[in-house]
């Protein structure tokens, strides 16, 4: 008993102070950590492939007015899964180190992006306009 | 050893008029349908001479289809490594089946749960009082019916409530939980005690049943359910996204890479120290010894961080995927991981040393909370809690899956039947799972991560697969639909059959040992939504409802 006491106490002596000084001092992540998600709006094409595969359904698609399509990440509901990352075919999607997302306001974590597409003249869906300039020959254009 | 054919011969010399269909769908499962009077003598005779193991029974909404409703009553023989299937079909109009609890005492929940959520009504049943739903939810309405729309919110009704045993004669009301001080989740236990000691006790929990089988089969698709298995438990998630993920690749037939099943099994592996360790802080705590809690936590933590490192996340790992997994363990990454389970290789020694000869651990563990391997086997209980009570089973033998078939390991069997015998599992488990860890990272072929996946997997196929969680074997049966989607997934979690054994195992024993005995069992369960007060002074007891406690 005594002697069983007298190594617990040595394995705790032993450890010493283990608590981080976080957040105090930063904690940094390691490489491919899954974090906070970022858009690059000139590189999405408005697939809404990500939408498609988000388990929790945080990646909602509207198509908002002639042409225009609104993409919005509710972060809220993100499960930092990365999947979206994944099945991106322009790499827009990129999950960040950032990690301290507490904010008062929800809007905080609403990312929300907005792309012309072009109507297809046959089935009507929208689709990206493969060159910036062609954007404005399209009538209705108004960006 | 029986082989899958025998079984069906078996049962066919016995009962052939009475058998529909039999065949071996998936290699080693065995599925086996029968008419619904046979049910019961079907599985009399089989427990009586082959003696499989209770896993699961789960039911099916084929309305659509035939017009019935399909039980299936899942069996698992341990040494042979097959899965027999029991499947029985009831007429949709009139969906009466007679009860197999009376005969194996671990089907208990089980069928009860069918019964709440698809409307199968039980004959013979020991205690046929509601289970799953909520205490308001209406009489008649049953949410895994395929017409249930899985996101309707069904009228209260409060006067469904279930209402717990009363005291017997002579005794007091204890209540523990629904929100307990030492048991970080809730549930509820209903202890009837006669001074010191306890004699009998009631439960409630199922509190925050989410319904992930019905939102599995209804809105999401078969990749993103490995999410969402990964959520089922805090601590063993990735136990669960493999076993879905098992499960449907046997379904459809898809042949996962080497290379994915060791990393799997690296990650199963990983899981399975830290939960451990986990537990061991859990345990020490519960009884007032919260050196060994902050030590064994400061012993894992260098675990989540080593997970965090490879997945992306310390926890909820998001590796799986049907066909493989997403991210490869590179060959750079192997000494970290060494550096790292060696560290805690040498420190849980320290503490294994460190606390076997003391004897105050020893007078709150041994001779605490007895399981005799007979309860046992009859509750059908699964993991440390079995083991600790000289049940060799373990899935990773009985059942291999990822690349436990290429692996050697010892399973860690006790037979002290109490508190301490479950620690002795749990501590040589750990230290089993540093040995496994180390042989997959030796062996780990190279090669692609990720295999073939058809475009459309199949439908009207099904499979059965077992995963050992540090807690208990995680059984989950998935049958193939349309749409991109399973048409039943039915999850078994490991504690749903060890919780089914505390009113046996806290039988005679003292109050202040009652939270260390449902904590030797490591349970996982969710929240609730009223509360028993229990007047002191004239010992009149109270029960809050919800609208109660809001109100205050």
């Amino acid at each position: 008993m005594f002697i069983s006491k007298l190594k617990q106490a040595l394995i705790c002596l032993k450890a010493g102070r283990v608590t981080l000084p976080y957040p105090y001092k930063p904690s940094p992540t390691p490489e491919g950590f899954r974090g906070k998600l970022k858009v690059d709006i000139n590189k999405c094409i408005g697939c809404a492939g990500c939408a498609n595969v988000c388990p929790p359904g945080a990646i909602e698609v509207i198509d908002f007015d002639k042409g225009w399509r609104r993409i919005q990440f509710h972060l809220t509901r993100c499960i930092y899964c990365g999947r979206c990352e994944e099945v991106c075919p322009e790499k827009a999607v990129k999950l960040t180190d950032e990690f301290e997302l507490s904010t008062n306001t929800k809007e905080d974590l609403d990312l929300t992006i907005e792309i012309y597409m072009d109507t297809c003249q046959r089935c009507t869906r929208c689709f990206k306009p493969e060159h910036p300039l062609d954007k404005m020959m399209v009538t209705g254009f108004r960006e | 050893m029986l082989t899958a054919k025998e079984i069906i011969e078996t049962l066919r010399t016995k009962f052939n008029n009475h058998i529909i269909k039999a065949d071996e769908k998936v290699s080693n499962q065995v599925f086996v349908r029968v008419v619904p009077d046979t049910l019961v003598p079907l599985i009399r005779f089989l427990s009586k001479t082959l003696s499989p193991r209770f896993l699961i029974n789960a039911g099916t909404d084929l309305v659509r289809q035939d017009g019935k409703y399909l039980v299936s009553y899942i069996f698992s023989f341990d040494s042979d490594k097959i899965f027999l299937c029991i499947e029985v079909a009831v007429d949709a109009a009139a969906p009466d089946i007679d009860s197999i609890t009376p005969i194996i005492a671990g089907a208990n929940w089980s069928e009860r749960e069918t019964r709440d959520l698809l409307g199968i009504n039980l004959r013979n049943h020991p205690d046929p009082r509601r289970l799953v739903l909520a205490d308001d939810w209406p009489q008649g309405l049953y949410p895994l019916r395929r017409d249930f729309p899985y996101d309707y919110k069904p009228p209260s009704e409060p006067q469904n409530k279930v209402h717990l045993k009363k005291p017997p004669e002579g005794t007091k009301v204890i209540p523990i939980g629904p929100f307990y001080p030492v048991l970080e989740e809730p549930a509820y236990f209903k202890l009837f005690v006669d001074g010191e000691t306890v004699v009998d006790c009631d439960y409630r929990g199922f509190y925050n049943h989410r319904g992930i089988e019905k939102i599995g089969d209804t809105k999401l698709t078969y990749n993103q359910i490995c999410f969402m298995a990964e959520r089922i438990c805090g601590i063993c998630g990735f136990i669960h996204s493999t076993c879905y993920c098992e499960a449907v690749e046997q379904a459809a037939g898809i042949e996962v890479p080497l290379r994915a099943h060791y990393i799997r099994t690296i990650m199963l592996e990983l899981e399975r120290i830290h939960s451990h360790l986990l537990w061991l802080g859990i345990a020490t705590h519960i009884i007032g010894f919260d050196t060994l809690l902050m030590q064994a936590w400061r012993i894992r933590e260098p675990v989540m961080w080593l997970c965090e490192k490879i997945s992306g996340n310390r926890k909820t790992y998001g590796m799986n995927l049907i066909g493989g997994v997403r991210r490869d363990i590179p060959h750079q990454m192997h000494d970290k991981i060494i550096t790292v389970i060696e560290k805690i290789e040498r420190e849980t020694l320290e503490v294994i040393d460190a606390v076997m000869g003391d004897t105050s651990l020893h007078v709150r563990l041994k001779d605490v909370g007895i399981l005799t391997e007979e309860v046992g086997r009859s509750i059908c209980t699964v993991g440390p809690t079995a083991r600790g009570s000289g049940i060799p089973i373990d899935s990773r033998v009985d059942h291999p899956y990822a690349a436990y078939d290429r692996i050697n390991f010892e399973v860690a069997v006790e037979s002290g039947c109490d508190i301490w015998a479950r620690t002795l599992v749990r501590l040589k488990e750990t230290m089993e799972s540093i040995k496994i860890v180390k042989q997959c990272l030796l062996e780990m072929p190279d090669g692609p991560i990720m295999g073939e996946v058809m475009e459309e997997i199949p439908s009207g196929r099904e499979a059965i697969c077992c995963v050992e969680a540090p807690r208990g074997e995680a059984v989950h049966y998935v049958q193939t639909g349309q749409d991109n989607r399973p048409y039943r997934w039915r999850v078994r979690a490991p504690t749903y059959p060890n919780l089914q054994c505390i009113p046996n195992i806290i039988k005679g024993e003292r109050i202040a040992d009652v939270p260390i005995i449902i904590g030797s069992l490591d349970p996982c369960y969710s929240c609730t939504e009223r509360m028993a007060v229990v007047d002191v002074k004239t010992g009149v007891e109270k029960l809050y409802t919800k609208e109660e406690i809001i109100k205050r």
